[in-house]
């Protein structure tokens, strides 16, 4: 129960609707490093990969 | 050791999740983790898991994938699936988001739709019950065995001993075949869901302005100022609906839904009026009061469209704020502002189910809302209509194709005239078809002699006292002594120890299904029960009509899987050992036991006049298929393309024939546009006058009509008063001679009235008082069961009748006994978003049984606390009729105090005991659960037979 | 480059679990294991609210942290992933995890779990993508396809969306300024610490 209180009290009621970016202020680990093997999903090209996500989105996920 | 540093209101906790906190899904989950596969799944891990689940379903790299496309066969939304097909397996979904009806999305259940093709749990052998053992047995031997019963019993009771129930799960190509199937063998014993989910709307709303289907679409309601529902829980029955209905809200329409539940539409709603269940026309008058008394009525539209309403007015007079207090239990306020946001917020739709339609006297309320909306002016219009949403994905077609006791195929109706239409089409002799009957005349409904063959049959809602009830006391030679279910779950009907009784009583029981269901085990038969493997709609083709009367077309996705056949091959086995293979299908070709399709889909574009199943052949279905892209998801039209200016799927009435390129009607009744592009008139259905009054429209006409004013039906003499005879070609007037716009089988007559800007069934007014129904204007009426003994004396129910659909009916009889002392609880049933109907599919299926495991009951705090039951707990409910069922309590604010919802969709418990081991080895549905129709109630529709199981009474006890 | 988010627009969320049932179909994710579902808040009672949680694959994510083999990786849009051949089923990351997105499957002996088993944002894992492997391991891998998770795809009233972080406030904030309101991006702040 005061995980899920802690996620609805998380969010947020200040909605800035200009200023939708990355907050400054995040929490931070010290990550350990990854230890296993290479996804080769990083090896492709990212932003090609990004145009076609952004078409695909507009595609499915938009109110036509 | 790392360091973990967070935001103080995020630092974990020991808590265990966040499922923990919730609701009555994770209270139900939880509860029931050891259930069926469960247990076996839960011990596995994920990899060995996948493996042995899938059964070599899951995508291989490396081998091409096909995509097929078909229609979800779960609700009547129509949503369109996209499948991946490897090497003949189904491995996968996508979205189909060039649908312009679900725009790729699903529910639940559209989003496992691949699990038919994996179908661990589906009947995979045709079996027969020997001695109260499964054995299998061959197609050949399980259709000759049949056949041959059949015929001992044709010769010693008749071909009326034997009832035909099939199914809204049927193409309208099986469907049309079913019917037709039935009618050879010489019966209109035949009937399918549509009696007990739609019939009181289609009776209602075809009486009130001339169809009885849904106005406009989903898309259109994105045009809503206002949207009214009633007895709809569209969140849960229609889900994709919702992306309309919201966007629609957002748009700024405003939400209202009444409901004796606080349902997930409620949820969304900017008003919700709680309303005691079977108080329809109480609560509709009620609003109506405040519209005339505040003269809130559309008086021109009604003037020119509407006719009866003064009788109305009387009515609704008494309907004060007060009084429709005392009935429904809505305050004054709440009533009055419902009635005030649809009349501030123009156009306006209504939207209604289940809810409305499942009473004693649900026709008075399918036409009270009806009413309601004529009223402010809302039919005929964008953003208005009565969106009745269907239930099953093709109970509309399947109504059309009429698998149906009372009529024929396109509503022709029972009378000679209709079955010589018929036979035509079939390019049969009416004598031969006729001669498949029983000869001898019965006491028909009205106490007249009737044929059998003009005699509305009995319906699925009465099958069991069909075989219960005294042959004396019927309109039929003998009792029912083989009953058909065919795709059709017997857990959706009432009085569940009667029916065990019934079934232990028959000759034959055959189940064809894709599951064993719910009847195969319910009762106690040792002999006698075949079940025969019934292949989904992902396994053959066909054309689908979706609820707003728009028909898509189907691809066949995989092979029948195991040794599962298509209804037309079953249906083409049986005609040929029963002797009318040839008669059936004269004109479809036939390949190795399987009709072909497409042909079927032509005969019936043959004869399907009255509500323009004409224009959409299969060549203009295909062709919307593949580019359904081009079609607005808003209007539904296509802007470009080759089916330019076309409407998806062509919503009928698609008048005249294909060559015609009608492109078909999105709304019902709309002036604003030509007839040839879709506008209409309402329907000239009821004659031109009545008690001395004019039944037509008066200066209203739809756009670029040539004539100016109402008008009655076309006939062929009409053309020739008219002048326009001559517009026929020399073929059509052959054809045309003699007959009206729903008999010409050239289309000649319709397409002639079209041209002229004439809509071919007439322009007449809608009828608010319909003269042939028990009750004229519709009036509040009890439900049997009621709880409120002081409204009896001021709204009984009907007497009793002695025939109707051949059967004795009962309603007095029952209203004057008082149970509500032993039986204080309302009792009210509806849907689950996971499951559908019987449920078997979806029970069977592991991705939607998980996530609901066990059937339940919802309970107020208060009455669970007056009668000392937890959450989650067992009870058993018991009704007046002496049923009791085992179900677990959920203790929510959902339901008012004193009123119990429970969902319809379990089987495979029967009071209290677990039938597991009746099922065929290996096809008992993971999740079982008590029918809740085991215990509900008698009642039945004063028009349709349509059973009540919106509300009843019970008592609830720890169990 | 795009950074992938989730965002249920509770307005929308119609508890339909399509979401939950695309997954399982997509991934084949056996019963008991549940990579997405849906919460209620206030069941049967005006305002309640539906919302659609799995993995949000966090910006600094709790559960690599606290992970003793180190076995999560985040791919360059921000999705985060492990590998399943180090995973131990330890358990840590669940309780690190503001959303309780991992899951462990019983292992048959003794209650021991199974290996951690997550949302993956239809991105499979570090094995060849889109291999029968790879598919058994994690589930399809759509983000190599160029398709995005099945389960937003599918969601009944688009009220899931998926996608790059950007877009899918721009798509939130049109509704928002549309039916007026109060916005409500749950979970971003636990798992962006952003808020919109
Ligand atoms: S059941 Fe209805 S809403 Fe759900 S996917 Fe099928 S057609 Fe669509
Ligand atoms: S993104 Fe993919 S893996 Fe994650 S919940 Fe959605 S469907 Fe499941
Ligand atoms: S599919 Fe969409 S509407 Fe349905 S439960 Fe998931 S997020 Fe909510």
């Amino acid at each position: 129960m005061t995980r899920l209180l802690s996620l609805f009290t998380g969010v947020s009621l200040a909605f800035i609707v200009s200023g939708c970016y990355e907050s400054p202020s995040v929490t931070s680990y010290e990550p350990g490093v990854y230890k296993g093997a290479k996804d080769p999903l990083m090896q492709a090209n990212k932003d090609q990969r990004a145009e076609t996500m952004k078409k695909r989105f507009e595609m499915v996920q938009t109110d036509r | 050791m790392k360091l973990i540093k967070k935001r103080g209101a995020n630092a974990s906790t020991a808590a265990p999740g966040l499922g923990e906190a919730i609701d009555r899904r994770t209270f139900l989950r939880r509860s029931g983790v050891a259930l069926g596969g469960a247990a076996v799944s839960g011990a596995l891990p994920v990899t060995m898991m996948r493996k042995a689940h899938a059964k070599g379903a899951s995508p291989k790299a490396g081998i091409a994938t096909e995509m097929r496309r078909s229609i979800c066969t779960h609700c009547s939304v129509g949503c369109g699936v996209i499948a991946e097909v490897q090497n003949g397996v189904w491995t996968g979904q996508e979205p189909d988001f060039e649908s312009p009806f679900n725009l790729g999305s699903h529910c639940a259940k559209g989003a496992s739709v691949r699990e038919h093709g994996i179908g661990e749990h589906r009947l995979k052998h045709p079996m027969k019950l020997v001695g109260g053992k499964w054995k299998k047995l061959s197609w050949d031997e399980a259709i000759n065995e049949i056949g041959d019963k059949l015929m001992q019993i044709r010769k010693e009771s008749g071909p009326d001993s034997v009832a035909w129930m099939g199914s809204a799960k049927h193409s309208n190509e099986q469907a049309y075949l079913f019917r037709k199937m039935a009618a050879m063998w010489g019966t209109n014993n035949v009937d399918h869901q549509a009696r007990i989910c739609h019939s009181t709307t289609v009776a209602g709303v075809a009486n009130t302005w001339g169809y009885g289907a849904m106005t406009n679409s989903y898309n259109d309601m994105h045009n809503c100022k206002a949207m009214i529902f009633i007895g709809s829980n569209a969140a849960e029955a229609h889900p994709v609906a919702m992306q309309h209905i919201l966007r629609a809200k957002e748009n700024g329409a405003k939400m209202i839904v009444c409901d004796p539940r606080f349902t997930r539409t409620a949820a969304h709603a900017d008003h919700f009026v709680r309303l005691r269940p079977g108080t329809d026309v109480a609560l509709v008058w009620g609003m109506l009061w405040h519209i005339f008394e505040n003269g809130w009525e559309d008086k021109e539209y009604i003037s020119q469209r509407v006719w009866g309403l003064d009788r109305v007015r009387e009515e609704v007079k008494k309907w004060t704020p007060e009084e429709t207090e005392r009935v429904t239990g809505a305050p004054p306020d709440v009533v009055k502002q419902a009635a005030q946001i649809m009349a501030e917020n123009r156009p306006g739709t209504i939207v209604w189910c289940m809810g409305g339609t499942q009473h004693t006297s649900g026709n008075n309320n399918t036409r009270s809302y009806c009413v309601l909306q004529l009223a402010l002016g809302n039919i005929g219009k964008s953003g208005g209509g009565a969106n009745i949403f269907r239930g099953h994905d093709n109970v509309q077609g399947a109504t059309d194709l009429c698998v149906l006791s009372h009529s024929l195929p396109g509503y022709y109706g029972l009378s000679a005239g209709s079955w010589k239409h018929w036979s035509r089409v079939w390019d049969l002799d009416y004598e031969w078809v006729a001669s498949r009957f029983d000869q001898d005349k019965v006491e028909g409904d009205k106490g007249k002699p009737v044929s059998p063959m003009n005699y509305k049959g009995i319906p699925v809602s009465r099958w069991i006292d069909g075989v219960l009830e005294d042959p004396k006391n019927m309109g039929q030679k003998d009792r029912i002594r083989a009953l058909f279910m065919w795709g059709h779950a017997v857990n959706s009907q009432t009085r569940g120890p009667e029916m065990k009784k019934a079934m232990e009583m028959l000759d034959m029981l055959v189940i064809v299904d894709p599951y064993p269901t719910h009847a195969a085990v319910m009762n106690d038969r040792k002999d006698g029960t075949y079940l025969l493997p019934a292949s989904t709609q992902f396994e053959t083709y066909g054309s689908v009509t979706a609820s707003n009367r728009s028909i898509q077309w189907r691809d066949k996705v995989i092979d029948p899987v195991w040794e599962s056949l298509p209804d037309q091959t079953i249906m083409y086995k049986l005609a040929k050992k029963l002797g009318f293979a040839d008669q059936m299908f004269k004109n479809i070709k036939v390949n190795s036991d399987e009709p072909l399709v497409e042909d079927v889909t032509r005969e019936f574009n043959k004869g399907m006049w009255t509500i323009g199943y004409t224009g959409q052949s299969p060549e203009r279905l295909k062709l919307h298929a593949e580019n359904r892209k081009t079609f607005n998801t808003t209007t539904l039209k296509a802007e470009g393309g080759p089916a330019d200016g076309d409407y998806y799927g062509m919503p009928w009435p698609c008048w005249g024939t294909a060559e015609m390129k009608h492109p078909g009607t999105p709304i019902l009744y709309d002036p604003s546009t030509p007839v040839a592009e879709g506008g209409l008139t309402f329907r000239a259905r009821f004659g031109v006058e009545h008690d001395g009054e004019n039944l037509l429209a008066e200066g209203s006409y739809s756009k670029g009509s040539e004539i100016k004013d109402g008008y009655p039906e076309f006939k062929a003499d009409m053309l020739k008063q008219l002048g326009w005879w001559d517009d026929l070609t020399p073929e059509e007037k052959q054809l045309a001679e003699g007959k009206n716009w729903k008999t010409d089988l050239s289309g000649g007559i319709q397409r002639v009235a079209i041209k002229h800007g004439c809509a071919p069934f007439g322009n007449a007014k809608a009828r608010t008082f319909v003269w042939t129904f028990p009750d004229p204007i519709p009036i509040h009426r009890e439900p049997l069961y009621t709880p409120r003994r002081d409204l009896v004396a001021d709204y009984p129910t009907y007497a009793d009748r002695k025939r109707f659909y051949r059967l004795p009916t009962r309603y007095e009889s029952i209203q004057s006994q008082d149970f509500s002392k032993d039986y204080p609880i309302i009792w009210t049933s509806g849907r689950l978003v996971e499951y559908e109907g019987g449920g078997e599919e979806q029970r069977s299926n592991p991705w939607l049984a998980e996530l609901q495991q066990d059937m339940f009951v919802e309970v107020n705090p208060t009455d669970a606390n007056n009668l000392g039951i937890r959450d989650g707990q067992m009870v058993w409910m018991d009704s007046p009729e002496k049923a009791k069922i085992k179900v677990k309590a959920q203790v929510t604010r959902r339901v008012a105090p004193g009123v119990v919802f429970t969902p319809f969709h379990f089987g495979g418990w029967f009071q209290g005991e677990d039938l597991v081991a009746k099922y065929p080895q290996g096809t008992a549905p993971l999740v079982r659960g008590e029918a809740c129709n085991t215990a509900m109630t008698y009642g039945y529709d004063s028009v349709t037979q349509m059973q009540e199981t919106k509300v009843s009474l019970c008592r609830i006890r720890p169990a | 480059m795009a950074r992938m988010k989730f965002l249920c627009d509770a307005e929308r969320c119609i508890e339909c679990n399509s979401c939950v049932t695309a997954c399982k179909n997509e991934h084949e994710v056996p019963w008991g294991v549940n990579r997405r579902r849906v919460v209620t808040l206030n069941d049967g009672v005006p305002g309640e609210k539906s919302i659609s949680v799995a993995c949000m694959h966090c910006t600094d994510a709790p559960c690599a942290a606290v992970c003793p083999v180190d076995c999560f990786y985040t791919t360059d849009d921000g999705i985060v992933l492990h590998d399943k051949d180090l995973c131990i089923g330890c358990g840590y990351c669940f309780y690190a995890c503001p959303f309780g997105a991992p899951q462990y499957p019983q292992q048959a002996a003794f209650g021991v779990r199974g290996k951690m088993d997550k949302c993956t944002f239809c991105a499979g894992g570090p094995l060849q993508d889109n291999s029968n492997v790879e598919y058994e391991k994690y589930g399809r891998n759509r983000i190599a396809e160029g398709k995005l998770p099945l389960c937003a795809e599918m969601c009944s009233t688009k009220a899931l969306l998926a996608g790059d972080g950007d877009m899918i406030a721009d798509i939130y904030r049109q509704r928002v300024l549309k039916r007026g309101g109060r916005p409500q991006t749950w979970g971003w702040e636990s798992a962006y610490g952003t808020t919109g």
